[in-house]
This record gives C-alpha cells, structure tokens and sequence, in this order.
C-alpha cells in the first residue's frame, strides 16, 4: 500500500514552514501571476525558491497553481513565468486552462502539470485523455465519490490527487461565472466574489414585476433566504476508504486561511494517515482529530460528494448555532527547562486566567491556564495585548520552539454531518 | 457568409427555424447534452435528423455534458449511432469524450464546447490541434477580446448572440434541497417550472434556475441579444451565430431567428441600416416572453473593467 501525501494550502511563506513542520508532505502555493487567489499572500519567485529549499531540506514538496482560464491579454508572459517557475525548483504546477498547460509544457519542459480541481474532471476517459497529454497528475473534481475514483483507479494510471478538507464550491469548479455577472470579478481569473453564498430571493415570474416569492422557514418560523451555500469538507473519518481507492495525494483547501488553520489541519490529516500507514488493520479513527479540526472550523462539515449526493444538510441553511472555539495566540518561541518558563510571541490577547493550550508538530498537545504572565523585562502583567510582543509564563510541561499556542473562545457554528 | 445555429425544443419547431433561416439545427439528449430545450430520445433524433438533411441543413448533437463514470461508458456507443446517422457535429465540452472520439476513430467532426471555459484563441487552437473544428466561446468575452482572438484562431468560432447563458452548474439539486428544508415541498423544479432567484439588494434581477439530471443551473438575468450589434459581430467575422430557445418556445422563437437571418443576409449584401436594426429589435422585443428581458451581456463590456 502507497502512502498518499498530505498536500497542504500555504498562502505565504511563514505557512508554507508551518505546513511542512506540521506534517504536510506537500503545499501548494501561488505566483505573483496565474493564480485563482488573488488575494492570498503571493509568493515572488525569491520567496518561491526560498519556500522550495525549505521543503526540499524536509523533503516536502511545491506545486504552484497557475489555475486561472486566460483571456487574450492574460498571456503575454505565460512563457517566462514558467520558466521562471521551474527555475526555482518547484516540483510541480497546477493548471487548468488548455492554453497554459500547453504554454507550461513548451516554455518549461520537465516541469510536470497537474490539472487543477478547475476543469471538473470526473471520469477516466478524462484523466487518461491528460496522461496521454503528459500530465503527470488530475486533481479530481469534487463532485466524484470514492466508488467512482475505485473505478477510475482500475483504468488509469495517472496520480489522483482529490480535495478531503476545506471550504468547497457550491458549483463544479470552473463552471461558474455568477461573480463575473453579479459584479464584474472574473471567478475564473482570482475575482471569485463567492455570490453563492450571498441570500437570494426565490420566486415564481409569470411576467416582469410579479414577483410571487416562495421563500419558506426554517424549523424555528424564521424567514429562510434561498442560498447556494455549501458547508465545509471534512474527510478526517474516512482516511482508510481514500487510500484504499488509489488516491495518491489528499488535498487540504485554504490558501486564505491561517497559520492556525494550516497548522492544525495538516498535523490532523498527517495523523491520521501515519496511523493508517503503521497498522491498517487496526485502525480506527481517533476522536482527537476530529475535536482538533473543530477547533479551526468555520463552517459545519460534511463530506460532500463522496458518498451521496449532498442534501439540504450539507448546505448553510438554517439559523447558526454556537459552537466552542478557539483563538490563536502565540508561538513558542523558547522553553527553559530548568525554571519551566516558556517564551512565547504573543499573536491574540490572552492573560492570566486563561485555559490554554499548546500544540505542536507530531500531535502533541498540553492545557493549562496561565497563572502568571511576565513582560520582555520580566515586569509582572495581567494581559499580552500587543501583536507579536513577547512574553514569559510557567509551564510545568516542556513544549518546544514552535508549538502553538490557542485559547477557548465562543463562535458561532452551523449544523454538521461530522460530529464534534 | 456566417451560419445560424439553433437550438429546437420539437420537430415542428425545427421546421420552422430551418425555414426562418436557420442553417444548423442544434439538438440532442439530456443524458448526453447540457441546457437542451428538449432531450430527444434516440428514435426522435433519428428523425429529425433525417428532416434536417431533407431540407439541405445540417445538424449538431449536443455530447458536451460533464460525464461522470457511469455515463462515460455510454458515450462511445452514442457516438457511433451519432455517426450511423452522418450527423454532421457534435460539440464536446468533457476531454473523455474527446478521448473516445479519437481512440474509436468516429468520424464526428467536434465544435469544442466547454462553456464559460473557452476564452482564448491558445486554448482554442489547443482543441483545434486536437481535431476540433469549431469552438463556441464563452459569453464571457467580450468584443475588445474577440477582436483579438479572432486575429488568432485556427478554426471558425461559435458565439451567442441570442438566448439565455448560463452562468452557474452545480452537481447538487439546490432547489429540492432548499425546498426541503423549508419544508414546502414542490411538485417539479425542472425548466418548465420556471422559478427565478434575485440578488441581495437587487430585487429586479431575475435569474432563471431549474434542475435536471446534470444538476442545477443558473442563468444571466438577461438573456443575450446582439440584434444591436451585429454590424461588430459580422465584421468581426464570427462564423457560427448561435441562437438559443431554451426559454422561448414555438413560433416566438422561429420568428426571432427569421430576424437574426434577415440580418445576416443584409450584412452580407451591405444592405443593413439602422431602421433594419430598428425592425429587427422590434421583432426581438415583440416575441420574447412577457417574464424575461435582453440585453447584449457581456459583448459591450470593457475587458479592462471585469477584476
């Protein structure tokens, strides 16, 4: 059995290090171009090259997405980003549009392509009509379920790499322009202005201006807006049924999201994959990792396609309930063991009294509650206000450079398929 | 001189596009094709393209649905009964079905139609060196992109320039799964149905929604209509005009494309003007549903102002 890797979003640099120290074997990133996260934190190419030593010293991989579908001024210089690309070393690009990925294979030979989640693919024939392109790996769509890639597997060769958490277009990826009409931000091009989770009208027209709405309620009589709004994957539950199928890369979403996030998702799915990989036979899912993945959730999770077509409970529909979270608050930055003092960079407000707890790489975790807090000059305080200020407490556990740092707070959370 | 594709939802219909002008009949099954007026079964297609081939036009079979598995396995079988019958295109959207035409050697010439996604004459000419011999461009580009591409295709383009575009597919059922939530069960959320949703804050949009076996799909709250401007489209050269009657039915629909045709042809002869123009809006206007309005969507909008 072929361990699959762990691919994890990395929005910046700082996430890029986190993700591969947190277990991930392999992150995704964007260019300052050719990407479908514009507003990411992008990587210039000296970023780029410094990201793939990082990984590489590790031996973690980068992909790059290069994911938009180009209009005719978009590719002027198509060619030398690739180039420039694989000049970094990046094992990888993520494409979607024909014209680039035939750019890519041209400009950048030996560089290998992955075709992106972006252009819906959903059958065999697909992936082997881009093995017989030279593509080295499909991303799947997200609307294929685990039978179909059991299916796909015994005819095709080629790498499957499919989504097993993160938020999920409601729409086959790709085939949605509703931003690019409702408000002139291309969805193919970085301009995504996720309209589908915006709060529609539904209504009967049998001819303009009369409107006949059938919006209903929802169980408590409140008026239910008509809403396109899928809740997030979560796939933590069902690692076993992944690797079985032949999936050779299990994909985390979120090049947007936090250090906190990145950080918690790819030592759960590094987890979890490790354990299966030691003793399939006796695995069995740990309710830990599912607690840790609600500790970053925004949204209910479900598992989307994989094993039915979703409902109405794979949807944000619904008033949202309150659900525990948590904050991120810092990074330990050094432990003396001696006094069992930790040193941490303070990144959220937090202070004496509060329930904490650290977390780090290998999935070790340790709470507490701070009893006491010193400032840079060893000056007693109650609260650590400021961003990145560094400060001191007793920790009677050793942790590490590195751990994290999160505390208990209240957020509210809609309904979920996964259990907490 | 440019060619009229449309789209039929019947026989009859189909006879009367065909004797407005219409040079292409656009047709095919749900199972196999996305956004179809009607889904012809294999005896009805069997029989209209015979009709269409006794009035001397030609037809395209819509094979351009995104295949799951358990339809892929379907598709060379219908290719070979879409060859059988000497159709004379298909238009593809899925490289599977791509992958069979080519492994199996149908002689189907393919319009490659990959919806919103075709946007650049590269990519089109990615397809083209892939057998396709046509490309239906996404309503998305605009004019002062097509002018461009059009400089650097290797095969002639399809574009809309009449009927609904489709903006949004999604493999869920959202309207059955809101429903049910609300618990205000509906007898069909199919085409016929015809519910629309709005914006937030934009109570006068319109989108029409419906499902069906390839999803849900969502479409501009206009409909596409280039009538004002088909002085630009026919300079620009655009060889397939594509007509679509997904909401507009019977004789409505014919009536619009016996416009479009006149206009063609007086574009052809240099005859067009601007009260013809005026006549033809007029026609447009008088025949479309009392529950949908036109626009010219995304051919007016400047390239630099879509972020």
């Amino acid at each position: 059995m072929k361990r699959p890797e762990v691919l994890a979003p990395a929005g910046t640099l700082e996430k890029l290090k986190v993700a591969i120290d947190y277990g991930a074997d392999a992150v995704y990133i964007g260019g300052d171009a050719y990407g479908l996260r514009t507003r990411a934190g992008n990587f210039s190419f000296d970023q780029m090259k410094t990201g793939v030593e990082y990984a590489h010293a590790r031996h973690a991989k980068v992909y790059v997405a290069a994911n938009i579908v180009a209009h005719e001024q978009d590719l002027p210089g198509a060619e030398d980003f690739f180039r420039n690309v694989q000049a970094q070393g990046v094992d990888a690009v993520i494409v979607s549009d024909p014209a680039l990925i035939e750019t890519c294979i041209l400009s950048a030979p030996g560089l290998p392509v992955h075709l992106s989640t972006q252009a819906s693919s959903c059958n065999w024939e697909t992936l082997n009509f881009w093995q017989d392109e030279g593509l080295e790996r499909v991303v799947l769509a997200r609307e294929v379920g685990i039978e179909e890639i059991r299916e796909m597997r015994k005819h095709t060769d080629i790498q499957i790499e499919a989504f097993i958490h993160g938020a999920m277009c409601i729409g086959y990826s790709g085939r949605c322009v509703l931003s690019n009409h409702m408000g002139l931000r291309d969805a193919n091009r970085g301009g995504c202005a996720q309209n589908c989770r915006w709060k529609y009208d539904l209504f009967d027209l049998p001819q303009l201006g009369d409107k006949q709405s059938l919006l209903g309620t929802d169980d408590n009589g409140k008026p239910e807006a008509f809403s396109m709004s899928a809740v997030d994957m979560a796939m933590i539950e069902h690692i076993p049924d992944l690797i079985d199928a032949g999936v050779d890369s299990l994909k985390i979403e979120g090049r947007m999201k936090t250090v906190h996030y990145v950080s918690t998702v790819a030592n759960v799915y590094s987890a979890a994959v490790d354990a299966y990989m030691r003793d399939p036979e006796h695995y069995q899912t740990d309710p830990a990792w599912v607690d840790e993945l609600w500790k970053v959730a925004q949204r209910g999770m479900s598992t989307g396609f994989y094993y039915d077509t979703p409902d109405e409970q794979d949807e944000l529909l619904g008033e949202q309930r309150k659900r525990p979270s948590y904050a991120f608050i810092g990074e330990v930055e050094h432990y003396d063991a001696a006094t069992q003092t930790v040193t941490v960079q303070q990144r959220n407000n937090f202070g004496v009294g509060d329930h904490i707890e650290f977390y780090g790489p290998g999935f070790t975790h340790y709470a507490m509650t701070v009893e006491d807090l010193h400032d840079e000059d060893g000056e007693a305080i109650d609260r650590a206000p400021h961003a990145m200020q560094i400060v001191t407490f007793h920790c009677p556990h050793r942790v590490a450079p590195g751990d994290f740092l999160r505390g208990l707070k209240v957020r509210r959370h809609t309904r979920t398929h996964v259990q907490a | 001189m440019a060619e009229i594709i449309a789209t039929v939802e019947s026989m009859e219909q189909a006879e009367m596009v065909m004797k407005a002008g219409a040079d292409w009949i656009y047709a095919g099954e749900d199972e196999f094709g996305l956004r179809l007026p009607h889904s012809f079964d294999r005896d009805e297609l069997t029989d209209l393209i015979q009709a269409v081939h006794a009035q001397g036009k030609k037809i395209v079979v819509a094979v351009n649905a995104i295949f799951h598995n358990d339809r892929i396995v379907k598709v060379a079988d219908y290719l070979q009964f879409l060859t059988d019958l000497q159709v004379d295109m298909v238009s593809i959207g899925d490289p599977g079905a791509i992958h069979l035409l080519q492994q199996n050697h149908f002689p189907l010439p393919y319009l490659y139609d990959g919806a919103d996604l075709v946007t650049s004459a590269r990519q089109i000419n990615f397809w083209a060196n892939h057998g396709a011999v046509a490309a239906q461009v996404a309503a998305e580009v605009p004019y002062g992109e097509l002018k461009s591409l059009q400089q650097h295709v290797q095969v002639p383009i399809s574009y809309l320039v009449y009927g609904a575009s489709a903006i949004h597919q999604s493999g869920r059922p959202l309207l059955d799964n809101y429903f049910s939530f609300v618990q205000k069960h509906q007898e069909r959320t199919d085409r016929q149905r015809g519910l629309f949703i709005s914006a937030p804050h934009k109570p006068d949009t319109h989108y029409s929604i419906y499902e069906d076996r390839n999803g849900t799909h969502v479409f501009a709250t206009n409909d596409v209509n280039l009538m004002p401007e088909l002085t630009k489209v026919h300079e620009l050269g655009i060889q397939y005009w594509k007509m679509d009657g997904l909401f507009v039915h019977g004789q409505q629909f014919a009536q619009i494309v016996a416009a479009f045709a006149h206009a063609r042809d007086a574009l052809a002869k240099g005859t067009w003007t601007a009260e013809l123009a005026a006549d033809g809006q007029r026609i447009v206007t008088d025949n479309t549903p009392v529950n949908r309005e036109t626009d010219t969507g995304f051919f007016d909008i400047d390239p630099e102002s879509v972020k």
